[in-house]
């Protein structure tokens, strides 16, 4: 029988066999690798030493102030729902050096943005400014799930990071324009939207057709 | 007094009926709303905020700039929204070389951020601006003998120190609560209130665990209170409790609904709004509840 979290004694920065919700509960079997227990010992020597300079770059600044208390992780959704890297293992990650770690694991993407975490720290360390660090530099090694393309392709494309076509039915019934007074219907504001967008590290890292660097859509 | 109106991706495509009721609730406390024409996504911390700071300023920077030239203050009823703008803002007033980075970009569009213009979250706004008493006297129809379950919403709470708006104490929030009572409902507390509904990243990259997290906060509701209605301060939270609630009875995990308003919807109602309208998107019809209470009125 396991229990909800294995710490092993022998590892640098104990190893834990994470709760399978799927089981507890009754649920089917996530799509994802997060639901995967990684029981391997890390040795500590191994980790990348370069690693926690990147972070700060990425613009979260006060990573080494962490004391690894736990606040944030007491207070984290991603521990609630049983994902494996929440705030303060990732911040405990970073520090040990396993990048592939991270990268290799959906959590990160998972990160509510609810802000607990930031409002906890009795650091001041700001772990939600991390968790989107994190995410910049899993971006540049392009590490990030699909769902995060079709978001910022979306964003691109209509200036809107969720948009549904069809809402137009719904919105006409009650009496409301078709589109929002957004980037929708106004084409000049979205030509904005488009070439603020271009001028940021996203088009240097080309994930997403935008006419510039020869990356276009080809239909 | 007047007010741009931040729709949010959600609350546009997701919930029209949201649109409408802001639409209806606010000119009839007396609040105009601005369009801000042209306005984009805040962006949500998925999309830009994941690759670029500076590229994610300058988004929000650009829909600031917007509410600038208007003079103007932003209101929006989704929690996203609000604390991604309150973080640009924040970046931005905070550190001089990012916000100079921000506007050289936005020279581009011939826009420039000036640091002026605030978000507010809709609920706080109104409770601030308008008063409980101004919306007692406008009420046509009281909620007298509801129960209903509050949902504030993490990012109307949270970070406390980086909002204008913010709660005495954040883990003992008191806005929503006395805005429902204000209409004549009852609200109990209950031990998840300050639970996170499970929407938004979560939902989009593992949809079990976040229906896990919205299992334990509806069961909560249902064990402790039972109430006639969920109110939620957040256009995410109320898709997800709405959406998720369908999910759980295929399951067999929950055997009841509670059917879900956003404060907005529920305000609009109160003040007259067809019951039908405001609520046409919810998967979980309020209709009996609602009609039941307009029928005292006959």
């Amino acid at each position: 029988m396991k229990t909800a979290v294995e710490i092993d004694v022998n590892s640098g920065i104990g190893t834990a066999v994470m709760p399978k919700i799927s089981h507890s509960r009754g649920y089917s079997c996530s799509m994802l690798n997060n639901t995967q227990p990684f029981s391997e010992i890390f040795d500590p020597a191994q980790g990348q030493p370069g690693l926690i300079q990147e972070i700060p770059e990425l613009r979260a600044t006060k990573i080494l102030e962490c004391t690894q208390c736990g606040k944030c992780a007491a207070a984290c959704p991603l521990v609630l729902s049983g994902f494996s890297f929440y705030n303060k293992r990732v911040i405990q990650t970073i520090v040990v050096g396993f990048k592939d770690l991270i990268l290799n694991d959906s959590s990160i993407w998972a990160c509510q943005s609810c802000n607990r975490c930031t409002e906890v720290c009795p650091m001041g360390v700001d772990p939600f400014e991390i968790m989107l660090a994190t995410r910049r530099m899993a971006v540049r090694e392009y590490a990030l799930p699909t769902t995060a393309i079709e978001g910022i392709k979306s964003l691109y494309d209509t200036g809107h990071a969720v948009y549904i076509s069809e809402a137009g039915i719904p919105r006409k019934k009650l009496g409301l324009p078709e589109t929002p007074p957004t980037t929708t219907t106004y084409h000049e504001a979205l030509l904005e939207v488009q070439t603020i967008m271009k001028k940021t590290v996203l088009a240097e890292l080309g994930l997403i057709p935008m006419g510039v660097f020869g990356i276009t859509e080809r239909l | 007094m007047k007010v741009g109106f931040f729709i949010g991706c959600n609350t546009a495509f997701n919930r029209p009926d949201l649109e409408l009721a802001v639409r209806y609730a606010f000119p009839r406390l007396g609040v105009e709303l601005d369009d801000l024409i042209g306005q984009s996504c805040c962006p949500t911390s998925g999309t830009m905020p994941s690759i670029d700071l500076v590229g994610w300023c300058a988004l929000g920077a650009r829909n600031y700039a917007i509410a600038e030239e208007r003079g103007l203050d932003m209101i929006t009823v989704c929690s996203t929204c609000f604390g991604s703008l309150v973080r640009t803002r924040y970046y931005m007033l905070t550190n001089r070389g990012i916000q100079k980075q921000v506007n050289r970009i936005l020279q581009e569009i011939g826009r420039e951020y000036k640091g002026i213009s605030r978000v507010r979250h809709a609920t706080p706004y109104l409770y601030k601006e308008i008063g409980l008493e101004k919306i007692k006297e406008a009420v046509k129809y009281r909620l007298d003998g509801l129960t209903v379950a509050l949902q504030p919403g993490c990012l109307t709470l949270w970070p406390s120190q980086l909002q204008a708006d913010k709660e005495n104490d954040p883990f003992h929030p008191q806005i929503l609560r006395e805005m429902c009572e204000a209409l004549g409902a009852s609200v109990p507390g209950y031990s998840r209130l300050l639970d996170c509904c499970g929407m938004g990243a979560m939902r989009s990259t593992d949809m079990e665990r976040s229906f896990y997290l919205a299992e334990r906060k509806i069961t909560s509701i249902r064990t402790e209170i039972n109430p006639h209605l969920i109110v939620t301060g957040c256009s995410s939270c109320l898709i997800q409790l709405d959406t998720t609630q369908e999910f759980l009875q295929k399951r067999r995990r929950i055997y009841y609904e509670i059917p879900v308003l956003h404060y907005m919807q529920l305000l609009a109602f109160c003040l007259g709004a067809d019951p039908e309208a405001v609520t046409s998107m919810s998967r979980i019809r309020p209709d009996r509840v609602l009609l039941d209470l307009l029928l005292r009125y006959q």
